[in-house]
């Protein structure tokens, strides 16, 4: 019984009308991941539709997410199957070889695809002249910092992520005495200020005095969610107060505890590097008697204690730099040409559509080779007989 | 009519097949599980950190800081006067306004307000010089690092704080609380050299604080 229904699944998996079904559901993706980037922006189109199992809808009527068409991810997955059912379901034969080499190269665009929307990270590094920085940060994803600024050489960073704080329960802070309790969470909130007569959540630092009011997400490209929590200290079995924090309130607020003292701040998400970069100088060239700009670079130091090295490298527009699993290019510039951006891509898939491009070139290669043989063989035993 | 050359490269039981595909998917899927957690790093102490610039790869976008959202605290009471070559843009979220200078180098001056004591002048001052890098004061340390400067606001206290270290970090603040109950940060922040060269400028837009 079990056997006939596992048969008619793999039937079913490396049929062809699959096959079309889903690239049919790929095409209308498509069309609609294209025409909600005018709401969602291009990140947010992408993640809501080709990057996620199930595409959701919110609807009025219903208290609840629902669900209202196939994913890319769940699409491109069962399209996988099914040329991987397909492939192996084919001859193992030399005259099947070329074939086989195209589906197999096939198959690596399709894991390459996944390795890249599953773990590709996209951050930045800001630096300005003569600053060394040694972490790159997220574009968009906050976290909650909490520093322990004790040492004078040296900084303990605690980082709590967003979708952490987003789940409003206790948080204990791992080597330290600090247990943080979300009372509330706003994934964008606007701050002004609080109105007389009212009162807040805060009871310590620049909290108190501030009113915080629910927005609704930013998904447009290049906006910032103002991502604002009020978070409770705990420690040594007391509360310590209750602190706003938020990437709008900019510097961080401190508190003391047993002798260590430690900063709170809302911030955009730090992955830190064993290695540091300096800028040295930045050029932003322009075409004489324009604005047009002609060259955008920046001269960097890279300094890496683990290697031993310490080496200049220029960075500029289609020459990034490659470098311990991540390639930083150059994205943008600000204030008054002092500060440089650095787009950081790290994708461990970066190799795979190269490699599948070779094997598919190679594979229909082998198969017209092969064609091409049988072709004129049977061509000769004609004129033969 | 002679069949091509079929001759076998592997065989193997065809039930391999639906294994060898389910293990694929069972290895995909662990790929995108990814846990939440508290994360851990022992860093050296940065110098003085940049602004935070937010913009989508891929493009050359216009210069950071341009095109700012109007502040939250419009209609203010304060009022200042800029010197020659100085000017000014809106700022965002707390911070009220951007002071374009003629300055050249890393150097930045803002004017940020807070609602109420802001957690009082201590709080702010220590959280400027951890922006520095430099440890926090106590109270008889605060007192003998202000300067006080009287202007027709009323008092502005007025800090000078210098980085230590091979690339100095400078900042020169101005603490004023306006009648509205609003706390006011005037600040000169960036390279020493830079800020020493800006500081007669910054402190004449300090005297002429005024109320509307």
């Amino acid at each position: 019984m079990i056997k006939t229904y596992a048969s008619r699944f793999w039937s079913l998996l490396k049929s062809f009308q699959v096959t079309i079904v889903m690239l049919a559901l790929l095409m209308c993706l498509v069309l609609l991941c294209t025409l909600a980037q005018v709401e969602m922006g291009t990140a947010g189109a992408v993640n809501a539709y080709m990057r996620s199992f199930i595409v959701w809808g919110d609807f009025s009527l219903v208290p609840f997410r629902v669900p209202i068409f196939p994913g890319g991810a769940l699409v491109g997955l069962i399209l996988a199957c099914n040329l991987m059912a397909k492939t192996l379901d084919m001859k193992r034969t030399w005259a099947k070889a070329g074939m086989w080499l195209v589906h197999l190269g096939l198959i690596i665009l399709f894991a390459g695809e996944f390795v890249a929307g599953m773990m590709q990270v996209d951050t930045n590094l800001s630096i300005e002249v003569g600053q060394t920085v040694n972490y790159v940060s997220s574009y968009k994803t906050m976290e909650l910092a909490l520093v322990d600024v004790t040492d004078p050489a040296y900084d303990d960073v605690h980082s709590i992520p967003e979708s952490l704080l987003s789940k409003n329960r206790p948080i204990p802070v791992p080597g330290t005495p600090v247990t943080l309790s979300v009372k509330k969470f706003f994934p964008n909130a606007e701050l002004a200020n609080l109105p007389a007569g009212q009162t807040s959540l805060a009871t310590a630092g620049v909290g108190p005095g501030v009113q915080v009011v629910e927005r609704p997400t930013a998904t447009a490209d290049g906006e910032v969610n103002q991502v604002s929590a009020f978070v409770e200290v705990l420690a040594g079995g007391r509360s310590l107060g209750v602190w706003l924090v938020s990437n709008a309130l900019g510097a961080p607020q401190g508190f003391v505890h047993e002798g260590r003292a430690y900063t709170l701040s809302m911030r955009l998400l730090r992955q830190y590097l064993p290695y540091a970069f300096t800028l040295k100088q930045f050029r932003h060239d322009v075409y004489p008697g324009t604005d047009i700009p002609k060259n955008f670079s920046s001269l960097v130091q890279v300094v890496n204690p683990s290697r031993k090295e310490s080496r200049e490298v220029l960075i500029f527009m289609n020459q990034p730099l490659r470098y311990e699993g991540k390639t930083f290019y150059q994205a943008s510039f600000g204030k008054n040409d002092t500060l440089s951006v650095l787009s950081v891509v790290e994708n461990p898939g970066w190799l795979l559509p190269y490699v599948s491009c070779v094997l598919v070139s190679l594979g229909l290669l082998v198969h017209f080779t092969i064609v091409l043989r049988r072709s004129l063989k049977r061509r000769q035993e004609k004129l033969e007989g | 009519m002679q069949k091509p050359n079929q001759s076998p490269i592997c065989s193997g039981p065809s039930a391999r097949g639906p294994l060898l595909l389910a293990g694929t998917v069972l290895l995909l899927g662990a790929l995108g599980c990814q846990r939440d957690g508290v994360s851990h790093y022992r860093v050296p102490k940065e110098a003085a950190p940049p602004a935070p610039v937010a913009q989508v790869p891929g493009t050359m976008p216009p210069q950071a800081g341009q095109g700012a959202p109007t502040p939250q605290f419009a209609g203010s009471p304060l009022k200042w006067t800029l010197p020659t070559g100085w000017s000014e843009t809106p700022g965002e979220g707390m911070r009220f306004a951007t002071f374009k200078t003629p300055l050249q180098g890393r150097v930045e001056a803002t004017v940020v307000v807070l609602p109420g004591p802001a957690g009082g002048e201590l709080a702010n001052v220590n959280r400027w010089r951890g922006q520095i890098s430099l440890p926090p004061l106590d109270e008889a340390a605060l007192a003998k690092a202000r300067a006080t400067l009287k202007t027709r606001a009323g008092v502005v206290n007025v800090y000078d704080f210098t980085s230590e270290g091979k690339a100095q970090s400078r900042m020169v603040a101005g603490y004023i609380s306006a009648p509205d109950g609003n706390t006011w940060f005037l600040k000169l922040t960036g390279d020493a050299a830079p800020v020493a060269k800006g500081k007669p400028d910054f402190m004449r837009i300090l005297e002429s604080l005024r109320l509307d």
